[in-house]
């Protein structure tokens, strides 16, 4: 059995690596680059153009590996132009930014297979950085960011290996060499990411697709909207308090409120057209909750302000607007992340004196659908006794439709059981199970059924709180709908029926509110998940608050967080105390590295002109053309005492052996010893 | 116009190479290479990869990307660390002159050069020339702490000293990016001798030339047969008796010996030259000879202007009349 054999391919497979000829390391070296390099957009390219691209890079590989010649130019035209072909089939066109970014990889790949002089390299190189900056459309996370300055360490090695003539050090050592050069410009790199003046994007229209699939608050609510919003991860925004934060069953976050019904989807009531656009009446009590948000792009208009926010708090950078229900949106759709600082009224009072013909739209019910659900509003209304004026008796009728959800078995879940045509009904009476968006439905249109203007507001409730850094986190799954009801003198009132049913919903958040999935095992994990004292949730907060502090100084890193940072560090070292301790600083650094220049590189070397100085102060300066000897010759005319002839005699002949002699490791530090206890003895 | 424009170009150029780039006469001995003396600037490579990063550092601001700053940020604070170990790839290098061996003029001249690196990093492609020659052709890597030794050659055309000329040192690595380079005036020459005559003209013979016109030495009187010995001239070879014993069967060449009465040596004077030949064609005749004598073991004297060596054979024999020879009438010329 032969030797290879014995070992096995993978050592056979690293000795021909090792043996590889110089030129075909490096290319391969390229390679890995460039797959690193485009690996991250696998995630979301069409597959044919995964597919074409490790095609493109397997061959290359083989090519090189193999020591073939390189595809002449009229096979790879074709091929390059079916590919362009390709793209503009998939994408239906070559500009923008998926079927740029398809482009970009397939270009990246197909120039690695038409790589010929040097010039070349550098495109290659180059080409590499760009795509590399284009991942970042897709995923701006820790990992990526990781992931990205392994990238660039790698390319750099790549590059580096290109440069050498003569000698090569092992790939450990150039990698290790790429990681000092990456270090070594870390410092200018954050300088110049803190200090370079940003402007706010866009430059120019960014293309239509450029924030596409995003998930947040719709419009619209049809059955599965939220659940299924309910189940992502994602951060909508993230708020900072400056004040006491609010107690959790106060936190509603409102976006959007639904008023047309037809028997399915909860939509937006159109504004009127031609209607007169009333002030707002809004009385506020108590003092105002200040906080700043962080919000993450939704690529849509709406935005989901603390109730009660506004009117009229403003977006840096975006027109904002309210709609008559007290809906905050933006002119421009939010396609980037955005903070902006607003102030609300936990205690408010909205539009308490609307006339009733304003009221009427909020009583509309399509027809035709859900009869036990109106003949059970007709019982409700009829056991309760109207007020004075023959108004229907909200605030009581309300009660009863709660105390309706309480008493009965229902329940909450994301997973309700199917609705028919009238799903209120269904949902009422047989399968008394469902969501947010159940409850404030069926509620909503009893309500209307009994008289009582009636409407579902969306957005969010709640999040989550990190106790490390205080900021609170909404995620999609946070979001939720209630219902507002108008009472007379008071305005619209918040009720949620959802609350009725899992008040720990409301309470605390989500994931307590929903009963463990236990028979999946994972029951306990949720509970200690959501144990704030647990190590687990313990990490969570750190990742959490690391990953917050990610977005706010890396990702969200605009003008004006520059400002304020630029600010205080001028306030910080603007006093003459911290300059003074800044110059002293950098005079040390300047002087330990002075130091390090003078000491001399070899001590022997040093020694021996310690010994030259020496003796010039007598007047005898050895000469530039003089070797040790025949300055020793020389030195023997010198008035001295025998001692002295006799340690300066043995200094030279030890020095000119250690200099020019071949001599141990061991022996060379022995005699080193010897020469620095002599030298004294030739003052 | 043109010309103005020119003239002023080289009286720039002139003050550059002055001011700027410090071109300085030879320097004896060993020469560190300070960072006062290196100088940098981006290649063809660098000027592009520059807008890579204004392409990149747009695409950031458009698309607000935070980590696309971070990245274009990182790429040029790597460029400009690239342009601190580019510099100090070359930097602290110390150069020395070594040996370089005569020559005979349209030759290549080898010019030794050493380089040694004190510090505790590895150099590694570094690029050297001498400087009228355009891009260095010749490349190095020197270890931390080790030494390197290159030859740099350069055709020569005239006889006499040639010293060489400005040499310029040239790195690119690690990256590619930046070039940084250095000049060095390294006080090294090289001599040049005549060019030997071509074709070679007889060897010059005093008193009676030989029955042949060639003047040999002691050719008077045949004095019988002997062995042949290397530099033996072919056409006193015995044939007879060489033809008798066929070297092929294990014969020997044997070589006609003469005696002359009194031995006439062989005497290459530059005086018994014909007066009418050009200068620098009797300096070829003469080194031409003096090969040929050397070849041909023929000791020789030697005689031009003050210059009197001989009779002898040898390489210092040699080496000195080749170098009166390259040095006739030139300045330093001893």
């Amino acid at each position: 059995m032969s030797e290879t054999q014995r070992r096995g391919p993978k050592v056979e497979l690293g000795r021909r690596l090792a043996a590889l000829p110089r030129d075909k390391a490096d290319t391969l070296l390229l390679l890995i680059a460039a797959l690193m390099v485009l690996a991250p957009h696998f995630a979301h390219l069409p597959l044919w153009v995964s597919l074409a691209v490790c095609a493109t890079l397997l061959w290359r590989a083989a090519i090189t590996w193999r020591g073939k010649r390189m595809p002449p130019l009229w096979l790879l035209v074709p091929v390059a132009v079916a590919a362009m072909a390709g793209v503009y089939l998939t994408y239906r066109t070559l500009l923008g930014r998926d079927a740029g970014v398809a482009m970009l990889t397939l270009l990246l790949a197909f120039k690695l297979l038409e790589m010929r002089a040097k010039r070349d390299l550098f495109v290659v190189i180059f080409l590499s950085f760009f795509v590399l900056l284009t991942s970042f459309f897709y995923s701006q996370t820790m990992p990526t960011a990781l992931f990205m300055a392994a990238t660039i360490i790698v390319l750099l090695t790549a590059q580096q290996s290109f440069q050498y003539t003569g000698a090569v050090p092992p790939l450990a050592r150039r990698l290790r060499t790429s990681a000092k050069l990456f270090l070594l410009a870390a410092p200018l790199a954050l300088l110049m990411f803190v200090g370079f003046p940003r402007v706010q994007g866009p430059l120019w229209g960014m293309p239509g697709d450029a924030h596409s699939g995003r998930s947040g608050i719709s419009d619209s609510m049809a059955p599965g909207t939220l659940s299924s919003l309910a189940q992502s991860d994602e951060v909508a925004f993230r708020v900072r308090f400056l004040d006491q934060a609010p107690s959790q069953n106060q936190l509603y976050w409102r976006s959007i409120v639904l008023g047309d019904y037809d028997g399915r989807t909860w939509t937006r009531v159109p504004r009127r057209r031609g209607a007169q656009r009333a002030a707002i009446a809004i009385s506020v009590r108590g003092q105002a909750v200040r906080h700043e948000v962080t919000m993450e792009p939704t690529g849509k208009r709406w935005l989901a302000p603390l109730e009660l926010t506004g009117p009229r708090f403003s977006v840096p950078g975006f027109n904002v607007r309210e709609s008559d229900e007290m809906e905050q949106f933006t002119m421009e759709p939010v396609a980037r992340r955005v903070r902006y600082a607003a102030s609300a009224y936990v205690d408010f009072q909205l539009q308490a004196n609307e006339q009733p013909e304003n009221l009427k739209r909020w009583l509309e019910l399509p027809h035709g659908f859900n009869p036990r659900t109106l003949a059970l509003a007709q019982q409700l209304r009829q056991a309760v006794p109207p007020t004075a004026n023959g108004q229907p008796d909200a605030r009581q009728l309300s009660q009863q439709v709660l105390s309706m959800f309480r008493r009965d078995t229902f329940s909450y879940t994301l997973q309700p059981p199917l609705a028919g045509r009238d799903m209120v009904d269904d949902f009422l009476f047989t399968g008394k199970a469902g969501f947010c968006e159940h409850y404030s439905g069926a509620y909503v249109v009893l309500m209307r059924a009994m008289g009582v203007p009636a409407r579902v507001v969306t957005g969010y409730q709640g999040g989550e709180m990190n106790p490390l850094d205080g900021y609170l986190t909404v995620r999609q799954s946070d979001a939720h709908a209630w219902a507002e009801i108008w009472l007379p003198s008071h305005g619209w009132r918040r009720v949620d029926p959802t609350g009725a049913v899992a008040p720990e919903r409301i309470a605390r958040n989500l994931a307590r509110a929903l009963p463990a999935p236990s028979a999946f095992g994972f029951g306990q994990l949720i509970e200690l998940q959501n144990d704030p004292g647990s190590w687990l949730a313990q990490l969570r907060f750190r990742y959490a608050a690391l990953n917050n502090s990610w977005n706010q100084w890396v990702l969200d890193y605009n003008p004006e967080r520059q400002r304020s940072f630029l600010t205080e560090l001028g306030s910080v070292f603007g006093n003459w105390r911290s300059a003074v301790g800044a110059a002293l600083v950098c005079a040390l650094a300047w002087l330990l590295h002075w130091r390090r220049q003078r000491r001399p590189a070899a001590p022997l070397d040093g020694l021996y002109q310690a010994f030259c100085r020496l003796q010039a102060r007598h007047g005898y300066a050895r000469r530039p053309d003089e070797g040790p000897l025949s300055y020793a010759a020389r030195l023997r005319d010198m008035p001295a005492s025998a001692d002295k002839h006799a340690a300066m005699e043995t200094f030279l002949t030890l020095y000119g052996a250690l200099k020019y002699g071949g001599a141990g490791a061991e022996q060379r530090t022995a005699s080193l010893k010897t020469l620095k206890t002599l030298l004294p003895l030739c003052r | 116009m043109n010309s103005g424009l020119q003239a002023l170009y080289r009286k720039g150029r002139k003050v550059s190479n002055r001011w700027l780039f410090q071109l300085r006469d030879s320097e004896p001995g060993e020469v560190t290479l300070t960072s006062r003396r290196v100088f940098i600037l981006p290649t063809r490579a660098g000027l592009s990869f520059t807008l890579l990063l204004l392409i990149m550092l747009i695409g950031a601001l458009n698309y607000n990307l935070g980590l696309g700053f971070a990245l274009t940020f990182f790429t040029g604070a790597c460029a400009v660390a690239d342009m601190f170990l580019t510099a100090r790839n070359l930097a602290l290098l110390k150069l020395a002159p070594g040996r370089a061996q005569p020559v005979f003029a349209g030759e290549e001249a080898q010019f030794e050069l050493h380089l040694t690196n004190p510090t505790k990093l590895d150099r590694y492609a570094i690029w050297l020339g001498f400087q009228t020659q355009g891009e260095p052709r010749q490349v190095t890597d020197v270890a931390a702490g080790g030494a390197s030794a290159v030859v740099l050659s350069l055709p020569t055309r005239e006889r006499g000293w040639l010293a060489a000329p400005r040499i310029q040192l040239t790195t690119r690595f690690p990256l590619g990016l930046f070039k940084a380079w250095s000049y060095w005036q390294p006080e090294l020459r090289v001599l040049v001798y005549p060019t030997p005559e071509a074709p070679a003209q007889p060897l010059p013979s005093r008193g009676a030339a030989s029955e042949d016109g060639h003047g040999t030495v002691g050719l008077d009187n045949f004095a019988g047969i002997r062995s042949y010995q290397q530099g033996d001239p072919m056409r006193h070879l015995a044939w007879r008796q060489i033809a008798r014993h066929d070297p092929a069967l294990g014969g020997q060449l044997v070589t006609k010996h003469f005696e002359g009465g009194a031995v006439a040596e062989l005497a290459l004077d530059f005086a018994d030259l014909p007066l009418q030949l050009d200068l620098e064609l009797k300096l070829s005749r003469m080194t031409q000879w003096v090969l040929e004598a050397e070849q041909r073991a023929l000791p020789y004297t030697f005689r031009l202007a003050q210059h009197a060596y001989g009779p002898a054979l040898g390489d210092a024999h040699r080496a000195a009349c080749l170098r009166a020879l390259a040095l006739f009438g030139r300045e330093g010329g001893a």
